[in-house]
Order: structure tokens, then C-alpha cells, then sequence
């Protein structure tokens, strides 16, 4: 352990402790729900009409791009959805972001009001992602 | 009005093991038990454990472990088979998708988590 004054308290920061935040907006007529888990240096995002678990994608800002690198690790690799978000969300907050969509990508004007509807959610709680 | 039941369930625990904080946070999906392990506040290593259908005949079933994401060893795969066996079991054979980020990575420890993750059970 470095002997600085501040090191473990600047550890206990950095981990801190896993916080989970649930909201659920109407959006073209029906229920959408976002789960919210936030970690040290990132979050995970779920967003669904019903509770299950499609796909996931992960995304990371990179020195060498202004556009964050992203990755699916399950699901459709076809559907590039959950992806793309994952991308924007992480060139927004420039943390590590794992995102999960479960909606019919069909919409895309659904598409947008969700995306639209975590923006606003992040300016209204900056603390839980 | 009461606040509406989230439609995703989780539950968290929290403990210091051997000095090392440690988190466990369970999240119920209808097709998956999402479980984070960590000892450094991060996701870590994703690792998918899903039950083998062709074993329903057989008194042991078996498990098939990927590493979605991070270093593939072959220690995650042990640990991941061995803390996600029994939540699969429980939760109607649900496959487990884990993120694992251990300091240590000991029987104890591993024991101690374990008792963790039944005492945040969202299935």
C-alpha cells in the first residue's frame, strides 16, 4: 500500500458501492422499463417491455478514435442496436457502458425517444449512472 | 399510490472478506440470472454458464461455461461452473451470466460469496 494520506480513502471512492436505479417511462403507448446498474468507472443499462435478457453490447472510449470501440457479447450480432447505443452512451459519459435492448428495433422512432429518454434521466440523476 | 414494483428484480450484498470488500448484486431476467461478483467495484470478466439440455436424463447435470468478455482462463471457468451450478439449479434451469472481478479467488472466499449470492436470491 502506498503511504500516501489520502490512498485508501481514494480506494474506497473508486469501489464504492454497486447502485441500482429502476424507471419507467410511457413511450408511443406503452411501458418502457430502464434498469440502471452503476459501478466504478461504468454502468449497466437494461431497457425492455418485459424482463427478458436479448442481448448485450459493451463499449469503451479509445485514445486512438473519437468514436468509442463497441462490442456485442450476445445476442443477434445482426441487430446493432444495443450496440450503437452503448457507443453513444459511452462517448457521452466516457465510461465503460454495458447496454441491453430488448425492444423491436423495427421502431426506430422508438428507438430515438428511448435514447432521448435515458439523456434526460442522466441530467435529472448524473449520480446514478 | 405506492410506487410501482421495478419489472426487474436485483438484490445486493455487501461484506468485507479476508480485509477485501466485496460486492454481490443478483438480477433476475425471465431467460437469465445476472450475477456480479466483485472485489474491485467493476462487471470484470463476463462468463455465460448455461445448463446442458441433453443431461435431463442424468442425476449430475452438466454445464457449459463461455467467456463472453476478458481474459479466458481456465480457473474462470472452474469458479464460474462452481458458484453458478446451484443458482441455475434453483431458478428452474435458467442459464447464469456472470461478471466475475476477485482479488482472491480462494475455496474460502469462494464459499463466503456463495453464501453471498443466497443471501440476495431473486429466483
Amino acid at each position: 500500500m502506498a503511504a500516501m494520506e489520502n490512498g485508501e480513502c481514494d480506494v474506497q471512492e473508486a469501489l464504492g458501492s454497486i447502485n441500482v436505479h429502476n424507471f419507467t417511462e410511457k413511450i408511443l403507448e406503452q411501458n418502457v422499463h430502464f434498469h440502471v446498474m452503476k459501478f466504478g468507472g461504468g454502468f449497466f443499462l437494461w431497457v425492455g417491455s418485459n424482463a427478458v435478457l436479448s442481448n448485450l453490447a459493451v463499449s469503451i472510449s479509445s485514445k486512438y478514435d473519437s468514436m468509442p470501440l463497441s462490442t456485442l457479447v450476445m445476442g443477434d450480432t445482426s441487430d446493432t442496436t444495443a450496440s450503437s447505443l452503448s457507443q453513444r452512451l459511452a462517448k457521452k459519459t466516457k465510461k465503460q457502458v454495458f447496454v441491453s435492448y430488448n425492444l423491436p428495433m423495427t421502431d426506430s422512432n422508438l428507438t430515438l425517444l428511448v435514447e432521448n429518454t435515458i439523456k434526460k434521466e442522466m441530467e435529472l440523476h448524473p449520480d446514478k449512472f | 399510490m405506492m410506487a410501482p414494483q421495478p419489472l426487474i428484480k436485483s438484490n445486493q450484498a455487501e461484506r468485507t472478506i479476508n480485509g477485501l470488500p466485496t460486492q454481490v448484486v443478483c438480477t433476475e431476467f425471465s431467460n437469465y440470472i445476472f450475477i456480479v461478483l466483485t472485489q474491485y467495484g467493476k462487471i470484470g470478466t463476463l462468463v455465460s454458464v448455461t445448463p446442458d439440455t441433453r443431461s435431463g436424463d442424468i442425476s449430475v447435470p452438466m454445464f457449459t461455461s463461455r467467456v463472453l468478455l476478458g481474459k479466458d482462463e481456465p480457473l474462470t471457468h472452474v469458479y464460474a461452473k462452481n458458484v453458478a451450478t446451484f443458482v441455475s439449479q434453483e431458478s428452474g434451469n435458467r442459464p447464469v451470466l456472470l461478471g466475475l472481478s476477485l482479488k482472491d479467488n480462494g475455496a474460502q472466499t469462494m464459499k463466503t460469496i456463495k453464501d453471498m449470492i443466497k443471501s440476495c436470491q431473486v429466483w
